[in-house]
């Protein structure tokens, strides 16, 4: 229900969006494709995985055979980085930034494009745009709900997943209701990394999707009486598991990765990720056991969408577009689906493509891949999080 | 050679530690300094050494058989010195650090030297020991052998017996001054005990005006 | 004379300009950025404001206080006797560790699901790890117990490098002496003799420790209390946020911690004034024949090389290992990790030029600001290192980094120099200045007395005999240099790559068994560095 509001609000959208004659559109992205060759491009991305960072020095080669753009992967531990060295620079008046392409998403997304770091709107005049799903998936416009007018192009799906080895959690619970029923069960052994850990808020966001009855109120901004209305039944959970939770909730983790080692060492028994491949990745590098399975909620789970932006004060932003659109294309999108590269899953839609093309993306199970699919929920509205952080601190804040 | 000092005088920090004076050290004369201590004394030896720490301020001429010295630097002075503290260099061996003050030369005949101070010191074969090895009136003789090493123009004593036991006190003090007469270095003394001071010398004594007096 | 002026100035106007400068416009530029009334307000309503900030100051005293005493019973137990050439070794090994890697190593050990428990696990048929609450621990005894690991070798080694001075050692050889023979033990000669003279060599050091202690993030993350966690955990989540409101807060909240950090130094001075009298009593007691519990000392200080080395063991382990569950003893192995560690060879020599250049640069201006410049002025560059190494490092990087923007040096390799010769002249700095200026210049008196020139009196006397303390700021420059990381990583701007920044975002997703690797390689040109120091400052003479 709530995937289909937001569907037919995206199509409003679209609707107003000015249309672009197919021969200025073509002309202008030659112009670009001129300016892109030779370009550097200092692409600036989260760098922790082995198998990202191999996909992006795979993409390098590509953009160098085709056009002679010579991609940098600048590698960052934390987006929010890149965020404050782009405003300090305009803030400086830097104007040939040290940034040309930044992967992004979520509040890093919102903060720089109301702050106007950001150069576009860029994305729908890629030429590849026009195979993005942007009717299945209408995450790919919609980041964290704030529309993308085109300030940040699509590159890759993610959505909230948990995993466990098969062997230990024979019945994965698929529900909040039945995760609680489960921790009661094995007291001590599930957790969620606190807030403000992206994950953790990931979690509390999932917990009150499902237990507020009002579903509508999550497309909306909120104010914090109408939360405190709304979070009512929330609260009332998040007490009820918290005793049976690790340490009996009083202390938490502080992020996903740790669990994830707690996981594997067999601390805990049941781990999440927003990246649905995270647990066949892990089981590929022999960190997860072959009898880790991986699974969605059966109601569904949060779901969102990565993208790549251009900041406003980037030098290369013709070879940033080009990077850009390559990353979008087929081949690039195939390459990044595949399990044995990164399994990241793709923003295109199968029925835009050609045959040939579509059967790149064909997937074969491999252990640890989600065997239990549910549909993807959108991020409720920006304004919920900091008072969910707030209110979670407020309960929990002193263990 | 001997050491003239003319029209001294010392300030520290705008008050006059020592009031302007002279005096004429001749060739092996032991001249002895007395006063309690923060007088100036010891300020006096700095600034004839040219070592003056900076808050002191000093006036007046220093002059080494009949040269000025006075702007010169402190290892150009040619002006030995002994403190409380034997200060051998304690990196060093005892042998280098009488090498470390004998002039320049074939290394020969520099070890040749070397060798005699120790035995005039009566420590022969104690090149190679560590300094920290020795005892107080061992390390004392070594001492004194290293600044005579150096050929010196001048020597000056800062309370050199001080920190010695009264019995090593007298037989390193004797030795001492016997050492400078034989080589006719003139010699100034500071101390406060009066016993120090070599018999038949002339005795200063810095007042707490600031005036030196004859004692 | 008017040369004399142009070295002095010469000299002045590097320090000023490389060091002295930069540091206080970084700090200008960061605090700027504190005085936000949204920030502050923020702050206070902050639900774990007060906890936390009591667990960061409870943490920080006791690491700091339990250090101090471990030490000092080692050294007592060890001064002289034939473990004591080779304590300073062991120390700079030790020291060569990352906090980081300490903490891993640790945690392992002590977890639920870690090495002990296994070892339990094994007699009492364990299948899943117990419900421990020994990491992560709400009192933050898991990081006290790091940070007295880690600090203990650092303070001895400040006090291994001071007793090793020749002068100092023949000193408190005779002062021994002479209080054996008034019947002093050797313990009331430590008590009462030996600690008071070292005490004002010990201040600036305990000082770094406590501070140091108080505001650690890795270490902290790794092993601290959660809920709360410490302040300076929370502060450095809200600098690193993206949104300029809780970076107000995180520079609020840094302002604060650092008061409150001076609040606690200004409590202990104002303690050690009103205990003056009976410090004084206790030291004009008279002769006690208490003796210096060596046994405890040599177990201590053995259980303590026993540990580190139990711990690189199991860093090295970890490295290879690719899955671990618990209850087995050994992992699945697998040389994954020191593969991807193979392609890291460019930032490995960046890492060690900049190293070098860093430490060696910062060397020749301190020694040539402690030759030309007057005692009293080392004052506003001591307070200025201490500021520096007592704010996070994020929040001081910022400011930095705002300020290169500005004169446009981000991305450049100047820039990057900079950005590592800041923190390691600040290091170096404080540890150098006491002993350099404690060097009795009647040495060099004497030496010019017997015709020496200055520079030949430098060469031969002082600087040999000051050589241990060169040698082994120079280490801790390089040490500091290696693992310089967000300064260095803003002003880089991504045209630059060393090893710390490659550590950080490999690690920043992936598994403990890269960060083991890592670490263990970041541990080894500080350990050779430290190594190659120790050699090189150790003292001619065997034994005394």
């Amino acid at each position: 229900m709530l995937t289909r509001r937001s569907a037919l609000r995206f199509g409003a959208v679209t609707a107003l969006s000015p249309l672009v004659s197919n021969f200025a559109f073509a002309a202008d992205w030659a112009a670009v494709e001129a300016e892109a060759y030779g370009q550097e491009v200092f692409f600036n991305a989260w760098a922790g995985s082995d198998a990202i960072n191999s996909y992006i020095a795979w993409a390098g080669d590509e953009v160098s055979k085709r056009h002679r753009v010579k991609l940098t992967h600048v590698k960052i531990s934390d987006t929010a980085e890149v965020v404050k060295r782009v405003r300090d620079e305009v803030k400086a008046g830097k104007t040939n930034g040290s940034v040309d392409l930044v992967w992004i998403n979520g509040a890093n997304f919102k903060t720089m494009k109301s702050e106007k770091l950001l150069f576009g709107p860029f994305a729908e005049t890629l030429p590849n745009f026009a195979l993005v799903d942007v009717k299945g998936k209408p995450t790919t416009t919609q980041d964290f709900t704030e529309a993308t007018g085109g300030m940040e192009s699509p590159w890759g799906m993610a959505q909230f997943t948990f995993f466990a080895d098969g062997e230990k959690v024979p019945k994965p619970p698929r529900s909040m209701v039945e995760l609680a029923a489960f921790a009661k069960a094995n007291p001590g052994r599930v957790t969620y990394p606190a807030p403000p850990d992206f994950h953790g808020v990931t979690f509390l966001k999932q917990a009150l999707v499902e237990t507020t009855n009002d579903a509508s109120i999550f497309a909306r901004p909120i104010d914090k009486a109408n939360f405190d209305t709304a979070s009512k039944n929330w609260l009332v959970f998040l007490d009820e598991i918290r005793p049976t939770l690790w340490r009996e909730g009083r202390q938490y983790p502080k992020s996903q990765t740790e669990i994830t080692q707690m996981v594997a060492d067999g601390e805990l028994l049941i781990g999440l990720t927003f990246n649905p491949n995270e647990p066949a990745n892990l089981v590929a590098a022999g960190i997860l056991p072959k009898t880790t399975v991986a699974w969605q909620y059966e109601k569904g789970t949060i779901g969102n969408s990565h993208f790549v932006a251009i900041p406003a004060n980037a030098r290369a932003k013709a070879g940033a577009q080009f990077v850009a659109n390559f990353l979008l294309s087929p081949e690039a999108q195939a390459k990044k689906n595949d399990l044995k590269v990164w399994g990241d899953p793709t923003v295109l839609d199968m029925a835009k493509l050609k045959p040939e093309e579509a059967r790149l993306f064909a997937a074969t199970a491999v252990p640890g891949s989600v065997s239990l699919p549910g549909p993807a929920i959108l991020e409720p509205d920006a304004s919920f999080v900091p008072l969910i952080e707030s209110t979670w601190l407020a309960h929990y804040a002193e263990g | 050679m001997s050491l003239i000092l003319e029209n001294i005088s010392l300030t520290i920090a705008g008050h006059a530690l020592l009031k302007p004076m002279s005096l004429s050290v001749d060739p092996g004369e032991v001249v002895t300094i007395m006063g309690p201590s923060g007088s100036g004394k010891s300020s006096l030896l700095s600034f004839i050494a040219g070592d003056a720490p900076q808050p002191l301020l000093g006036q007046g001429k220093v002059l080494l058989d009949r040269t000025d010295i006075t702007g010169l630097r402190p290892e150009q002075r040619c002006i030995g010195r002994l403190f409380q503290d034997d200060l051998l260099f304690p990196h060093m061996t005892v042998g280098e650090n009488l090498l470390f003050a004998t002039p320049r030369g074939p290394r020969v005949e520099r070890e040749a030297i070397m060798r005699t101070a120790l035995k005039r010191a009566e420590l022969e074969g104690f090149e190679n020991r560590a300094p920290h090895t020795l005892s107080g009136g061992q390390r004392a003789r070594v001492s004194l052998m290293r600044a005579l090493l150096a050929k010196p123009k001048a020597m000056l004593l800062d309370e050199p017996f001080n920190k010695l036991d009264a019995a090593l006190c007298s037989t390193i003090r004797d030795y001492t001054f016997m050492h400078l007469k034989a080589r006719q270095v003139p010699t100034i003394l500071v101390t406060h005990d009066r016993a120090d001071a070599p018999s038949g010398g002339r005795i200063f004594e810095i007042s707490l005006s600031g005036e030196l007096i004859s004692v | 004379m008017a040369k004399t002026r142009l070295v002095k100035g010469g000299v002045a106007f590097f320090v000023l300009a490389l060091f002295l400068l930069p540091l206080l416009a970084s700090l200008a530029f960061a605090f700027q950025s504190g005085f936000s009334a949204e920030g502050w307000a923020a702050l206070w309503r902050h639900p774990q404001l007060w906890p936390s900030l009591w667990l960061s100051l409870a943490t920080g005293v006791a690491g700091t206080v339990l250090a101090l005493i471990a030490a000092l019973l080692i050294v007592a137990s060890l001064f002289e006797t034939r473990f004591w050439q080779n304590l300073s070794v062991a120390m700079g090994a030790m020291l060569a560790v990352p906090h980081v890697a300490l903490a891993v190593a640790l945690s392992f050990l002590i977890m639920p699901a870690g090495l002990i428990a296994r070892i339990i696990g094994l007699f009492l048929q364990w299948q899943t790890p117990p419900q421990w609450v020994t990491t992560h621990d709400p009192f933050g005894i898991a990081l006290t117990l790091a940070l007295v690991l880690k600090e203990t070798p650092f303070i001895i080694w400040v006090l291994a490098g001071l007793l090793s001075r020749e002068d100092v050692k023949l000193n408190f050889a005779n002062q021994r002496s002479a209080a054996f023979g008034l019947g002093h033990g050797s313990g009331s000669v430590w008590l009462r003799i030996f600690i008071p003279q070292l005490f004002g060599n010990l201040l600036w050091p305990l000082v770094i420790v406590f501070v140091y202690g108080a505001t650690v993030v890795d270490m902290s993350l790794a092993i601290g209390p959660t809920q709360p966690p410490t302040l300076a955990t929370i502060i450095w989540a809200d600098i690193n946020s993206e949104q300029v409101a809780h970076n107000a807060r995180g520079a609020a909240g840094t302002i604060f911690i650092s008061f409150s950090l001076i609040t606690v130094l200004g409590v202990a001075w104002a303690l050690t004034k009103t205990l003056k009298p009976l410090w004084r009593a206790l030291l004009t007691e008279g002769p006690s024949t208490w003796k210096v519990p060596t046994m405890t000392g040599q177990i201590k200080h053995s259980s303590f090389i026993g540990i580190y080395a139990l711990l690189l063991v199991l860093l090295v382990v970890l490295s290879l290992a690719k899955s671990w569950p618990f209850p087995q003893l050994w992992p699945e192995t697998s040389f994954h990790s020191w593969g991807q560690i193979s392609h890291q060879s460019g930032a490995v020599v960046t890492s060690l030029v900049l190293a070098f250049t860093a430490s060696g640069t910062a060397l020749i201006l301190l020694v040539a600001w402690f030759e030309t410049m007057p005692h009293h002025f080392d004052r506003p560059l001591l307070w200025a290192s201490l500021a520096l190494l007592g704010l996070p490092s994020l929040f001081v990087g910022l400011g930095q980094y705002q300020m290169f923007l500005y004169l446009g040096l981000t991305g450049t390799g100047l820039g990057l120099f900079l950005a590592h010769l800041l923190p390691v002249m600040a290091y170096m700095m404080i540890v150098l200045a006491q002993g350099y200026r404690a060097y009795d210049l009647r040495y060099m008196v004497t030496a010019g007395s017997l015709n020496a020139s200055l520079l030949s009196n430098l060469l031969r006397i002082k600087w040999p005999m000051l050589k241990a303390q060169i040698w082994a700021a120079f280490a801790v420059g390089f040490a500091v240099s290696v693992v310089q990381y967000i300064p260095a990583q803003l002003v880089a701007a991504g045209r630059f790559s060393t090893l710390p920044m490659e550590v950080v975002t490999l690690t920043s997703g992936a598994n403990r068994s890269l960060l083991a690797a890592f670490s263990l390689l970041l541990t080894v040109p500080p350990l050779l560095v430290y190594g190659a120091a120790a050699l090189m400052g150790r003292s001619r003479w065997r034994h005394t």
